[in-house]
């Protein structure tokens, strides 16, 4: 196999680096038009308006706490979630651990996937890849159990089922699938070092098929339709958080 | 609606359905950031009183807005034009969304920090401005708070009616006394209280009289700051007229004014007053610790307990002072109930419910009174006029029930809660007559009549 072929899992860079631009730019779209709508009618109103917000004085006796506070407390480890439910706060860390950690860890990859095609540094791409293996491994477990408990929750607690639409399965179950196949994709690659999935056996072709639509699915759902979706608390939330100060 | 809809001219591409001019850029991501978590459907008294009709629910609520903004101004609506929204729905959607308290528990318990009071207010006025509010008598604050600058129908010129003759007020003074409507002209037994405690205690305080204005809470509360702009007239007349007497510190015993007057007139003005705004328990409990209070009556080893007003502990952060308060008073023995402080259960009177949907503040009262129950509660007290009026009211009808279904009073059956007002038991506790004025004129007759026969 040579390295063109297989590297970040798909037949070619170029292919997923085309479908990270579109992916992007709709997310851009998306972004503009929400804080167009936040803003009543202006973008650039809203962004002043969230800038200047971010320290400003609260009134009461609620002392406004220090950004790094807001940040790493509330905002990194979601103190207010688990407030209020240690159980649903596990859940949470999960999906966004796993979620976040295995977004950076393809950044870095796709980071190292470039150097190499420019030829800068010599860079053997499968050394790097499977020295990621591990943790993207966990990463990606991380997310599924994540998943499992929150797809659990949503069917088994009658309170938290009556109050289940089509939006929030969407979202959960699309994540699912991504993560489904990422490790499907992990399972049929032939120099997999790691993995549970390796079960499936190596075979290439499936490999490279279930890695192409994993990255674009992903690129997708998680980049391009965040602002179009209920997606979209994962920004806006922390951000919310970070304009209050931490929330109420 | 049918034939209406059809008359509607079409909405011209671009145009939105809702408007949003009065929502903060901020409260309009606060509806995008709403992670559907459902922890507010757990607290929410509202959607209690309601027997979890869902159309109540706080998150409900916001994702049926976020619902509409997305047909007003999402992708398909920025190619195709403002989806038509139907009229009957965004009625329903407004009567819900008025169906609120504005307590600010979802607040509290949002694992995505929404600040739900102010976003709500928001766009309740954005409704009203739109047709769709406010409801039920509310209509009227505007403007009889705009006439007679109180929502009583009382001429300024009765506002010193309250004062009784052993009261002393001060010419100049570092303090001021904002006694507010409800303690001037209602409920006068709480200003007739404080006033008598504050000379007790050697406090010298001035009184605005005559120029004292309404704090316009219901106005803000009920999302119609728009029409007359009266809470920044009555913001700035008061503030103004405060400053100008030159006092470090405004006093206050009602929750709702001491809520308007920490918040909203910064607000409304557009600056922090030369004062500083304080409650009445926050002086009390200082003197308390200092030993300075000698109290002269005391209970007969009764039960009290304590109701956070919304204003004063949720929305301002004044939790302690009360309780530091109620815990010393003598004969007492202070218990907490369940919900209490950041998570209290409201008592269902604010945001324009008690006026607008008595039935619901009721209820909302009533499960409040079912909380002191559960606690063996001879008394609950609270600082507020609104939530004093309202949990009494819930009393009353708790206890119509046990008359009549036989309601489960939770081995308490004869026990008639005494629902009163934290500076009415200091004043009885200090040995100061809790009379208001009226009532010392009719016993003066009636001794009058005694003597005379
Ligand atoms: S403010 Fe209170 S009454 Fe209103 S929705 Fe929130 S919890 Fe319910
Ligand atoms: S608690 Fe906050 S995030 Fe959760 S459903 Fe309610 S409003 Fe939404
Ligand atoms: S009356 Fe009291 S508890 Fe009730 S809403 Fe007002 S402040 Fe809150």
């Amino acid at each position: 196999m040579s390295d063109f072929v297989y590297y970040s899992g798909i037949p070619s860079f170029v292919v997923m680096l085309g479908i990270a631009m579109v992916a992007i730019v709709i997310f851009l779209v998306g972004m503009y038009l929400n804080m167009k709508k936040w803003g009543n009618g202006s973008a650039s109103h809203f962004l002043s308006v969230f800038l200047k917000k971010i320290n400003h004085e609260k009134y009461g006796h609620h002392p406004r706490q220090s950004l790094l506070s807001t940040i790493f407390l509330d905002i990194m480890l979601q103190r207010r979630i688990l407030r209020r439910s240690p159980f649903r706060w596990v859940m949470h860390m999960l999906i966004f651990i796993g979620w976040i950690g295995m977004f950076v860890l393809s950044m870095v990859f796709a980071m190292f996937e470039m150097l190499h095609l420019v030829g800068i540094g010599n860079i053997d791409l499968n050394v790097t890849r499977n020295s990621l293996d591990f943790a993207n491994e966990i990463l990606g477990y991380m997310l599924l159990i994540g998943l499992i408990i929150a797809i659990v929750r949503r069917l088994a607690i009658s309170d938290v089922s009556k109050r289940t639409q089509m939006f929030d399965w969407v979202l959960v179950l699309g994540t699912l699938v991504i993560t489904i196949t990422g490790f499907m994709a992990e399972g049929f690659r032939p120099d997999a070092i790691t993995g549970a999935w390796t079960f499936l056996g190596a075979n290439i072709e499936l490999a490279q098929a279930f890695a192409l639509f994993h990255v674009t699915i992903s690129l997708l759902f998680c980049i391009a339709y965040i602002p179009y979706s209920k997606y979209m608390h994962m920004l806006a939330a922390p951000m919310v958080i970070l304009v209050n100060g931490g929330g109420e | 609606m049918a034939d209406e809809e059809k008359t509607m001219p079409e909405i011209p591409k671009g145009q939105p359905f809702i408007k949003t001019e009065m929502i903060d850029p901020i409260f309009m991501m606060q509806y995008d950031a709403c992670t559907r978590c459902g922890e507010c459907e757990k607290w929410c008294p509202a959607l209690d009183a309601k027997d979890g009709d869902r159309k109540y629910s706080p998150m409900n609520k916001i994702s049926r807005f976020r619902e509409y903004m997305g047909r007003s101004y999402g992708l398909k609506a920025k190619l195709f034009g403002s989806k038509r929204l139907d009229e009957d729905d965004i009625q329903d959607f407004a009567d819900a969304f008025f169906h609120c308290s504005t307590c600010g528990v979802c607040a509290t318990v949002c694992e995505a920090g929404i600040n739900t009071v102010d976003m709500y207010e928001a766009t309740r006025q954005q409704l009203v401005m739109r047709g769709n509010g406010p409801y039920g008598k509310t209509v009227n604050f505007p403007k009889l708070i705009g006439e007679y600058r109180n929502p009583y129908l009382k001429q300024q010129s009765q506002r010193l009616d309250w004062i009784p003759d052993d009261v002393e007020i001060a010419e100049k003074a570092d303090v001021a006394y904002f006694a507010g409507c409800t303690a001037g002209f209602n409920q006068q037994v709480l200003g007739v209280c404080t006033a008598r405690v504050l000379n007790h205690l050697n406090v010298p305080f001035i009184y605005l009289g005559e120029e004292e204005w309404c704090c316009s809470s219901a106005i803000i509360r009920t999302g119609q700051p728009h029409k007359g702009d009266i809470p920044k007239i009555t913001a700035l007349h008061n503030v103004e007229a405060l400053e100008a007497k030159g006092v470090k510190q405004v006093m206050f015993a009602c929750a709702g004014c001491y809520r308007v007057a920490t918040i909203d007139w910064p607000k409304q003005i557009g600056r922090k007053p030369n004062f500083e705004v304080v409650h009445v328990a926050d002086l009390l409990a200082q003197l308390i610790q200092e030993g300075k209070i000698e109290w002269k009556k005391s209970f007969d080893n009764k039960i009290i307990t304590y109701h956070d007003p919304c204003h004063l502990g949720r929305h301002c952060g004044v939790y302690e002072t009360p309780r530091v308060v109620l815990d010393n008073l003598p004969g007492l023995k202070f218990v907490e109930m369940d919900r209490i402080k950041g998570l209290q259960r409201c008592c269902g009177a604010g945001g324009g419910v008690k006026a607008g949907i008595p039935d619901m503040a009721l209820d909302i009262a009533s499960e409040r009174i079912r909380d002191a129950q559960a606690v063996k509660a001879d008394i609950l007290s609270s600082c507020c006029p609104f939530c004093r009026r309202n949990i009494g009211d819930g009393r009353d009808s708790v206890y119509d029930q046990v008359g009549s279904t036989n309601y489960d009073l939770r081995d308490n059956p004869d026990n008639e809660m005494q629902v009163e007002d934290m500076i009415v038991l200091v004043a009885e506790l200090m040995g100061l007559s809790t009379k208001i004025k009226s009532q010392e004129e009719e016993e003066e007759k009636l001794d009058h009549l005694k003597d005379k026969v």
